[in-house]
């Protein structure tokens, strides 16, 4: 090869290296616009919660809102039902979402349909359909017996038909999280070569199935999190003193603490986001890669 | 008494019978292979003996007990997956030593036996790595140490070596060999690729339809094929129909050409029997020694070039035969359309099933 030939080839090398990572414009333009989509109503509020003094900048708001003793009893009530949920959904989803894979894919189809009717039946429906059903009490037949008193006129029951309704609402997002979750690591294979190795369904589900779950079941949770503790409709009507109807009160009433505690709520959301992250960091690649 | 035995098996799946009447008796040590076509029923035969699937009918004896209904954590049975199977959450130290941890072994036991495993396999670097982070053969190794590491009565190998790269292949299906052989454990195999199965088995098992078309060694099954289906299956095959001109003497004649064969049961056929033959192509060579029982005039029609091998597509009466030969840089190939003369002898000449 000659002197220039090697000296020209060798240019357009160093010249086609930059080029192989030039810079995306529209890559970047998408990019930045989604991320002012969801970041700019969130710093109009923040901004708007830390101007309740006139001509300052404080957390008047906050400090107001942390205050009321309201606030902590309907937030603590929440998180309390939010954590039922989760646990409620997800004993419900796994051992389902597992025998479909593994012994009724045909059911499958049925299944994913039932999931998704909390975005078909609205919430409103459902907590008139739970009153209607649970405000009178279950007699032993032909009796006038009452096994289970109407569940709507004491806390525990209230409770209860409130977790039942979450759970309904966080189907969609536990189950196919789960699913997701158990078609990455071909739960099928994994159960049977547990078998082979003399495992026995508990020790299946309990040191091969779940742990391989975590992060799909982090993030069903967090969306069920999510939801429960934003949620109004169902709360009012049963009249529970959760989170979701006090800020909605509040708001009647307020205008600077509703916006700070919004802003505190998008906070938590994405702390419990980061923590899944730190968490599962490995986890996405241990099941992914092959 | 064969140390398994599987007896008159079948299986079905609502109306569609997968696996029937099966009968096999493998000895203690022996490395035995279920060659097929997918959809033969050789993965559902493997699973019944790992207890995935229980047979409609039949039998399975493991060591003179009758494992049929038992379950698959009952059965001291060791499996390899296509897919690997190996446990995500765990490193590769803990997928081998899950099996022992679940018969609650002491710890210490466990350690060793892992680590004798990790030394077998020669993972020892990798031993506190995780699945992900090893490359498809090296998990299959791990499969195979971790199945092995119970001191299972029977392996089951699922096809293996499938997923894998060509070369990986053909080292992996070695190391399992030497394996199977150094710790004198009954194997089977379960692949369509005819050259595993030719490599790695003390003896092979054809399957078609359900059914064991032919039991034999890989010898047997190569050279002395049973049925059309065995011999089509395994390795490259002529077939030709003929008709049977002298049965005394294996006389028959295709296109006019007349062949001889050393077929024993031609002497129970007519003359003028309409019958298929069938040789393989690297049975036909040049006519260079004319006393030879099957010397026949023919045209070259192509010529392929494989490699080791260069194929040569010669027409015998109105009929194409292909003919290898083993390459060399000395060959000397004729023409295209030349007239030759090739040859066979007449136990290359197979008549395998009436036309």
């Amino acid at each position: 090869m000659n002197d220039s030939l090697y000296k020209y080839l060798t240019w357009r090398a160093l010249r086609s290296k930059p080029r192989d990572r030039k810079f995306n414009f529209w890559s970047w333009f998408w990019y930045l616009l989604g991320a002012l989509y969801f970041i700019l109503p969130l710093y109009a509020t923040f901004t708007f919660s830390i101007e309740m003094q006139r001509d300052t900048l404080s957390f008047l708001a906050y400090e107001k809102a942390f205050a009321d003793k309201e606030f902590w009893h309907t937030f603590g009530y929440s998180n309390l039902v939010a954590l039922l949920t989760i646990l409620v959904s997800a004993l419900l989803s796994i051992p389902t979402a597992y025998w479909i894979r593994l012994r009724l894919p045909q059911a499958r189809r049925i299944v994913e349909f039932i999931t998704l009717l909390p975005f078909v039946v609205p919430a409103i429906i459902l907590v008139f359909g739970l009153i209607r059903i649970y405000s009178s009490s279950f007699n032993i037949p032909f009796t006038d017996i009452a096994l289970i008193p109407p569940l709507t006129n004491f806390r525990a029951g209230t409770t209860i038909l409130l977790v039942a309704g979450y759970t309904v609402l966080a189907l969609p997002y536990m189950y196919r999280s789960v699913d997701t979750g158990m078609r990455t690591i071909d739960v099928a294979t994994l159960t049977e070569a547990a078998q082979s190795l003399g495992a026995d369904w508990k020790t299946i589900m309990l040191r091969v199935i779940f742990p391989n779950l975590r992060s799909a079941l982090l993030s069903g949770a967090l969306l069920t999190f999510a939801i429960v503790v934003g949620e109004v409709t169902i709360a009012s009507f049963l009249g529970v003193p959760a989170f979701g109807p006090y800020l909605f009160l509040l708001g009647q009433h307020r205008a600077y603490e509703p916006a700070a505690l919004s802003f505190t709520s998008f906070l938590l959301t994405w702390m419990a986001m980061g923590l899944i992250q730190l968490v599962t960091g490995g986890q996405g690649q241990a099941t992914g890669a092959h | 008494m064969a140390y398994l035995t599987l007896s008159s098996i079948s299986k079905q799946f609502g109306d569609t019978v997968v696996v029937e009447d099966f009968n096999l008796d493998i000895e203690k040590g022996e490395f035995v292979s279920f060659l097929g076509p997918s959809g033969c029923g050789k993965t559902t035969t493997l699973r019944m003996v790992a207890g995935f699937e229980i047979p409609t009918s039949g039998k399975i004896i493991l060591g003179g007990n009758d494992i049929t209904n038992q379950a698959p954590n009952q059965r001291n049975v060791g499996m390899i997956f296509q897919a690997y199977a190996l446990f995500p959450n765990m490193t590769v130290a803990q997928n081998i030593g899950f099996g022992l941890s679940i018969r609650k072994e002491p710890e210490e036991a466990i350690k060793e036996r892992v680590q004798e495993m990790v030394n077998l396999i020669g993972l020892e670097k990798h031993a506190a790595k995780y699945p992900y982070q090893l490359s498809g053969g090296q998990q299959q190794r791990v499969a195979l140490a971790r199945a092995l590491a119970n001191r299972p009565q029977v392996l089951l190998l699922d096809e293996p070596l499938s997923a894998l790269d060509a070369k990986i292949r053909v080292s992996l299906r070695a190391e399992i060999r030497a394996i199977q052989r150094r710790l004198g454990i009954t194997a089977i195999f379960v692949t369509h690729d005819q050259e595993e199965a030719l490599s790695i088995s003390d003896r092979i098992v054809i399957m078609n339809e359900g059914r064991a078309e032919q039991v034999g060694t890989p010898f047997e099954i190569y050279n002395f094929p049973k049925t059309q289906f065995a011999a089509n299956f395994v390795g490259s095959l002529n077939n030709a129909g003929a008709e049977v001109v002298d049965p005394a003497n294996g006389i028959l004649s295709m296109d006019g050409v007349h062949f001889k064969t050393a077929d024993t049961e031609m002497a129970n056929r007519k003359r003028g029997d309409k019958i298929r033959i069938s040789i393989r192509p690297e049975r036909f060579s040049f006519a260079a020694e004319p006393l030879k029982d099957n010397v026949v005039d023919c045209t070259i029609e192509n010529i392929t070039f494989l490699g080791s091998v260069v194929r040569i597509q010669v027409k015998i009466g109105n009929t194409k035969f292909n003919m290898d030969t083993f390459n060399n840089p000395f060959l000397e190939l004729p023409a295209i359309g030349a007239k030759e003369k090739v040859m066979c002898s007449k136990e290359a000449v197979l008549v395998l099933e009436s036309a």
